[in-house]
């Protein structure tokens, strides 16, 4: 009985070779699998640091664009001053109106300007978030959030 | 043999587990050691910056939209001592762009003080300069050899804003100026600094472009719209300055507002100066006060509070337009003799008489059947004594001397009646003659029309400063003040519209008395007088031409009058009263 079982046991035993080859593929196996976790952790966060580093040159552009435009409005009101229109309008032969000059006449339905209106779009407020959490949480804040957060609320936010 | 190999390998095994084991032992010990929260405070500081994001500078506009205060962008022109090359070359690169001398600027960084890394050599520069010299530099750095340093290497521009006036002195009384540090000194600068400057905002912001921030929107400072009319004031400040040389003034102010609702249109004084060029205030002014006369300089009236008695007066019952007074050409209170401006007797007249003819016998008697409560009590209704309210910095009070005060004496009371012996602004007399323009409602005065700030505009709405007088009153005082001008046939009148108003001229006070020769003129009148659309404040101080203010400041009134009608476009009035009855 025992001579059959060792038998059975030396028949489907595997040659050491073959168990070594297994050892080395599931190491290799694990191996790739670190790597390509590696290499796309490389990825995602070199593809991150360019966009940081792009987002950074594009605050920069938007300050000295807002900058640009601060400069070229001031320099058009200079151009368009009360000193050099005065002296355009005389170069052009224009004479200042006496008040001998002027005539009235009545116009039924005739509204007189309205000193200025300055409005232009609403701008952001300092508080408001423009960057959603998704962006800045890790896995451990996702988590902790999902924990923390009741299941209703949950629910109620992917229904959304 | 083989069993010795295992013994060996279990001991091995051992040993490193026993050494992994106590690295990570030692990596929890560590993570959890009191001296991890220090680690910690370190590692955030370095991954970290604190940014502070400045807002800009609110602008300046008038009503109609022009701007009057903007920002532009100048350049502070530095060298990096360390990273320096060639210090013949900058020095020579930044003399000719910026006119400089090469020399000096060789010698500056040559010899730069102790522990200085970074030198400024020039400041506040041009961005025209400024980008003209960093063109040069990139042209230098582009013919220079790969993997050397240019020798314009080690220059650095950084830029930053400055407040730029786009119409230069225009209205600069009004305005005030920003220094280089960024506050606001006189006016409307000043007054609204906070508002202008807006809220510095401070954020951490991570080093490692990795990490996502917020960059916060800095909201710009707040925008204001003055009730200025910039034609009207550029009209009104050549006016003035034409008369002061015409009249041969020391100096002078014209104020103009809508009596309806205290909106400041035009306001001019002398001196003026270039905004743009602020530190010549040192050489411009040798006091505060003299930046604008219109709010900061209190001086006696003269004749033109008699319009203010007399108010007090109808309103109080002591007299009526009717009321007669019989002028023997002086009058005796509190020990002193009250004599009119020709030392004339000007015999019987009624109240519209002695405001026609100026008679200051007449007002004393008016001041004195009034008695000194009821006449205190009135102009301290009409706001004498204290400050307007205006939104300009250093506005001052003014001075009026009433019973129970020290320097108070019984005789006060008769030349306080026309204008002597009381200090008054002539923003202060404006608001106090509101009243008499606006049917018994005095208003406040004001220069800001409205505010923007995060894309809304808020408008400043007109404020009431009480009513000392009835509107019965103001109506009654109004027509005789029409009157006046109208039979007068002053210099003041302006052809085809209703004018009321009244001349002034005042002895200025000196050390120990009145200064026999010179005289302050003024002239303060509104019209047209069914539907006041402005008035004007005329002061000229000390003029040689005539020491009359019915010489001097009401022809001065009168031009500045048809500027105004001609800027505001309004119709005479045979045209309104067409307009009333469609």
């Amino acid at each position: 009985m025992i001579r059959t079982i060792d038998i059975i046991q030396y028949a489907y035993k595997q040659a050491p070779w073959r168990v070594q080859r297994q050892w080395i593929s599931a190491f290799l196996l694990i191996l790739l699998s670190l790597s390509m976790v590696a290499a796309l952790y490389l990825d995602v966060t070199a593809r991150a640091a360019l966009t940081g580093r792009d987002i950074q040159n594009l605050n920069a552009d938007l300050i000295a664009i807002q900058q640009s435009n601060a400069d070229l409005e001031t320099h058009i009101a200079t151009l368009t001053s009360n000193g050099a229109m005065e002296t355009r309008a005389l170069a052009l032969n224009y004479q200042p109106v006496q008040s001998n000059q002027v005539q009235f006449i009545v116009v039924l339905g005739y509204i007189a300007p309205q000193p200025s209106t300055l409005i232009s779009a609403p701008s952001l407020q300092p508080s408001t978030p423009t960057i959603q959490p998704e962006y800045t949480q890790s896995l451990l804040d996702w988590f902790n959030q999902r924990l923390h957060t009741p299941m209703s609320m949950s629910m109620l936010g992917a229904s959304q | 043999m083989r069993e010795q190999y295992a013994w060996r390998s279990l001991t091995l095994a051992g040993i490193l587990a026993l050494v992994g084991l106590s690295i990570i032992l030692q990596i929890v010990r560590i993570q959890n050691s009191p001296e991890a929260a220090t680690f910690r405070g370190r590692l955030a500081q370095t991954i970290e910056t604190v940014r502070t994001f400045y807002p800009e500078r609110g602008q300046i506009y008038d009503r109609n939209g022009h701007l009057l205060a903007g920002n532009t962008t100048v350049y502070e022109i530095g060298v990096d001592l360390k990273s320096i090359k060639d210090k013949h070359a900058i020095a020579l690169a930044v003399g000719m762009e910026l006119g400089l001398n090469p020399d000096n600027l060789y010698s500056l960084m040559a010899n730069p003080p102790s522990n200085l890394e970074y030198l400024i050599l020039a400041n506040y520069v041009d961005s025209n300069k400024a980008l003209a010299l960093q063109q040069l530099k990139i042209k230098v750095a582009a013919q220079t050899t790969s993997g050397t340093q240019s020798s314009l290497s080690g220059l650095e521009f950084t830029p930053r804003p400055q407040r730029t006036y786009t119409e230069g002195a225009l209205a600069s009384n009004v305005i005030g100026f920003v220094s280089h540090e960024g506050r606001g000194y006189f006016g409307i600068e000043e007054k609204y600094n906070d508002l202008l400057a807006g809220t510095p905002i401070q954020i951490k912001v991570p080093v490692d472009p990795n990490q996502a921030a917020d960059i916060p929107q800095v909201p710009n400072g707040t925008t204001l719209i003055l009730t200025l009319d910039r034609d009207l004031q550029a009209a009104t400040e050549q006016i003035l300055d034409n008369s002061i040389t015409k009249y041969g003034a020391q100096g002078g102010t014209i104020a103009i507002m809508d009596p309806r609702n205290g909106e400041i249109l035009a306001m001019a004084s002398t001196p003026r100066m270039d905004l743009n060029q602020f530190w010549n205030y040192s050489s411009i002014y040798h006091n505060a006060s003299e930046y604008n006369l219109a709010v900061s300089t209190p001086y006696e009236p003269g004749s033109v509070l008699k319009i203010l008695t007399m108010a007090g007066a109808l309103d109080n019952s002591t007299v009526t337009p009717a009321t007669t007074f019989l002028d023997t050409g002086s009058f005796l209170i509190g020990g002193i003799i009250i004599k009119n401006w020709n030392d004339e007797a000007w015999g019987l007249q009624d109240m519209e008489g002695c405001i026609q003819n100026s008679l200051n016998v007449c007002m004393a008697w008016v001041s004195s059947q009034m008695g000194a409560q009821n006449f205190y009590g009135y102009m301290n209704r009409f706001g004498l004594g204290r400050p307007t309210g205006i939104d300009l910095a250093d506005e001052a009070a003014g001075r009026l001397k009433a019973p129970g005060d020290t320097d108070w004496s019984p005789s006060d009371l008769g030349t306080n009646a026309f204008g002597q012996g009381v200090a008054a602004t002539p923003i202060q007399m404006m608001m106090a003659a509101s009243a008499i323009a606006n049917n018994g409602r005095m208003v406040t005065p004001h220069v800001l029309y409205a505010m923007v700030r995060d894309g809304r505009q808020f408008n400043v709405p007109a404020q009431y400063a009480g009513s000392p007088i009835s509107a019965h009153t103001a109506q009654t005082l109004d027509q005789m003040l029409f009157t006046s001008i109208k039979n007068e046939a002053s210099l003041a009148s302006v052809p085809g519209y209703s004018i009321a108003g009244k001349t002034g001229t005042a002895q200025i006070p000196v050390e120990g008395g009145y200064d026999p020769t010179l005289t302050n003129a003024s002239f303060i009148g509104w019209g047209p007088t069914d539907d006041p659309r402005f008035m004007i404040y005329v002061w000229l101080e000390s003029p040689s031409a005539s020491i009359w203010g019915s010489e001097t400041a009401a022809p001065v009134f009168s031009q500045v009058a048809q500027k105004t009608i001609l800027m505001l476009s309004i119709p005479p009035d045979n045209i309104r009263q067409q307009i009333a009855q469609h």
